[in-house]
């Protein structure tokens, strides 16, 4: 089992402190809330995976912190921990969403195995979400162009590092465009005619990872009815993306160093070693020296991955690229969706050119794929782009960039009721990355 | 593994513990983790974390006084005891321990259980090393192995306990082995600022 992030809410300090302590030796990130209005305010700077909320509360009660965080971000678990089980109670909590229901004091191993099925449900959502992204990626490749200096500069290090072997390590903002780079490295090295492999670290849950990395033979579990190659066979000749590499557990750090350091693996129950030529590219948007010093990050794996390392550079920072792309981006969404659009008009491009793009590249193509599905006319006007239009119809926002970010994402916060899911959509970013701006920018919700 | 001068890890029994129990727990220790083994009785005994209403000992208070009442020269304390503990929210624990901290406790209590002694004792005594090796494998910042067969993976049911081996996997060896290099380097520099 991999770890997550879980809040537990509850009024018993000797509850929150004995539950807290027992999950952190499964390896889970705990967070305590002493009130459900603690835990309101704590969800809305941090993302939870998971939340253990006591019912009975003075206060705001557990049930409304279960209805509150289920229409905010419905992917959150929430598994109601109560000493008064009554079946209405517990009927209650599962109709407004709760995952499960446990009456405390319960047996060790009764918690453990809810979690466990709650993370391996969400892993497959990730799955799914990365799957649908990859296929996707597939047709964003054009989407590499640039004639900024910082993106250049960019180029220049990918066409001197892609001759190469060495190992690279790509940073930068979600929607930046890591794995394009890593693509366009694949694409213009030698190992160019062999296969370019593909591995999202974070969508997998450990077990997972472990045999689509190193593969099976037959009968090495109950599931395995073939012998299975891993991503690490299959890039043999080629180049192997480690996508999300932040997100790897301690355990498969421990074999990835392992099988950079000899080249050599196991499939799972094999005994036979298997040698495997590849490059490694590996991307994250996560601070990995401070992931370090939190030791949730092998120092060896990081030193063994940043022998070449470039940050892709976000897009408010290129903002004379905003033109080139969003014309490219109109162009294939138009032949897509077959509609007369051929033009962005002057005031739309000023909208474009002004806002932050906090979702970059990635955002921008959301935006103009929905101006092009609901404008009417030849040209990409600003009503198109509704989003933009009230930051606009105010004075000028004076102030840095930041500060112009954090207005607009806590004004489209606002303008949606804090639905964090509404709200990153709009925005065109994950959630995850809307909670951590949220967090960096320290936003909270208007009374 | 390394084992530094003058460090070791004691084994405090609470209250009745029979001799031929404390003895393996004794012997695997420094084979676990390299250091050696001593028994010092820390507590006089442990009615202060009772509770009448569960009729069990609350292992927290009990962690909260052995790593207070641990000589400095430990560097981890272990209680064993016969009585039955729990922490709130569960309706009982095997052990507890401070999660790369000094103390962890373990209750023989609930290990005998579907044995019926002596034809088992040796069953019995494995299972209270495995535990004991556990806990203090939690002391040393080992969290929770997913690896059925390791000595760190948590147990649902004495069965679970029965099926794991007394070894680490391969895994918690290594992430032991940083925490020891840890440990190790800690200690050295404290050395440098005792004798300069």
């Amino acid at each position: 089992m991999g770890t997550c992030k879980i809040l537990i809410v509850d009024d018993e300090l000797i509850m929150r402190e004995s539950l807290a302590g027992w999950l952190e030796r499964d390896g889970h990130e705990i967070d305590t809330a002493a009130s459900g209005e603690e835990a309101l305010r704590k969800l809305k700077d941090t993302r939870f995976d998971i939340l253990l909320v006591d019912i009975k509360m003075e206060g705001i009660s557990g049930l409304d912190v279960l209805k509150q965080v289920k229409e905010n971000d419905p992917d959150v678990a929430v598994i109601m921990i109560t000493a008064y089980g009554s079946i209405s109670t517990a009927i209650e909590a599962m109709k407004s969403g709760a995952y499960d229901y446990l009456l405390k004091p319960f047996d060790p191993g009764e918690l453990g195995v809810v979690i466990e099925k709650i993370m391996e449900h969400q892993a497959q959502t990730r799955e799914n979400l990365f799957l649908k992204e990859q296929h996707r990626d597939a047709t964003r490749f054009e989407s590499m162009i640039s004639q900024s200096q910082p993106m250049q500069k960019i180029f220049d290090l990918i066409g001197d590092v892609a001759p190469t072997n060495s190992t690279v390590l790509i940073t930068g903002e979600t929607g930046t465009g890591k794995g394009l780079a890593a693509k366009a490295i694949h694409s213009n090295s030698p190992r160019c005619e062999g296969p370019f492999v593909v591995v999202n670290c974070g969508a997998f849950p450990e077990h997972l990872l472990e045999s689509e990395l190193f593969g099976y033979q037959k009968g090495a579990f109950t599931d395995a009815k073939t012998t299975k190659k891993g991503r690490l066979e299959l890039a043999h000749g080629g180049t192997l993306f480690l996508d999300e590499i932040g997100e790897i557990s301690m355990r498969m750090q421990i074999d990835l160093l392992r099988v950079l350091e000899d080249r050599v693996f196991y499939r799972l129950g094999g005994t036979q070693p298997i040698e495997a030529d590849f490059r490694v590219i590996a991307a994250t948007n996560k601070d990995l020296e401070e992931a370090i010093r939190n030791r949730t990050f092998r120092e060896d794996l990081f030193y063994r991955l940043n022998v070449i390392c470039f940050t892709m550079p976000p897009l408010r920072l290129r903002k004379e690229d905003i033109p080139l792309l969003a014309e490219l981006f109109l162009r294939r969404f138009a032949q897509e969706t077959n509609k007369q659009i051929d033009q962005i008009s002057r005031e739309a491009m000023d909208e474009l050119m002004l806002y932050e793009w906090p979702g970059n590249v990635r955002e921008l193509e959301n935006a103009i794929e929905r101006a092009v599905v609901v404008g009417k006319g030849r040209k990409i006007m600003p009503e198109d782009l509704p989003i933009f239009r009230p930051a606009l119809s105010e004075p000028p926002p004076a102030g840095t960039l930041k500060e112009v970010e954090k207005r607009h994402i806590a004004g489209t916060l606002e303008r949606n009721d804090w639905n964090i899911r509404r709200s990153a959509q709009i925005l065109g970013i994950d959630r995850s990355t809307l909670y951590g701006k949220i967090k960096r920018y320290t936003i909270r919700k208007q009374d | 593994m390394s084992s530094s001068e003058g460090q070791s890890i004691i084994l405090s029994p609470v209250g009745k513990v029979q001799r031929e129990i404390l003895d393996p727990i004794l012997r695997a220790i420094p084979q676990a983790f390299g250091f050696c083994a001593r028994t010092i009785a820390l507590l006089d005994g442990v009615d202060f974390a009772f509770d009448r209403t569960r009729v069990q000992y609350h292992s927290t208070p009990i962690l909260k006084k052995l790593a207070m009442a641990a000589p400095p020269q430990a560097l981890k304390v272990i209680a064993v005891t016969e009585v039955d503990l729990f922490i709130p929210i569960l309706t009982y624990v095997y052990g507890e321990a401070q999660l790369g901290g000094k103390a962890c406790i373990l209750s023989t209590h609930r290990l005998r259980d579907a044995l019926s002694p002596p034809k088992n004792q040796n069953i019995y005594l494995e299972r209270v090393v495995k535990e004991a090796i556990h806990e203090l494998g939690h002391t040393f910042n080992l969290r929770h192995c997913q690896d059925p067969v390791c000595i760190m993976h948590y147990c649902h049911s004495i069965k679970d306990v029965d099926r794991k081996n007394d070894q680490f996997c391969r895994y918690c060896k290594v992430l032991l082995q940083d925490e020891l290099n840890r440990l190790e380097a800690g200690l050295q520099s404290q050395s440098q600022l005792d004798h300069p």
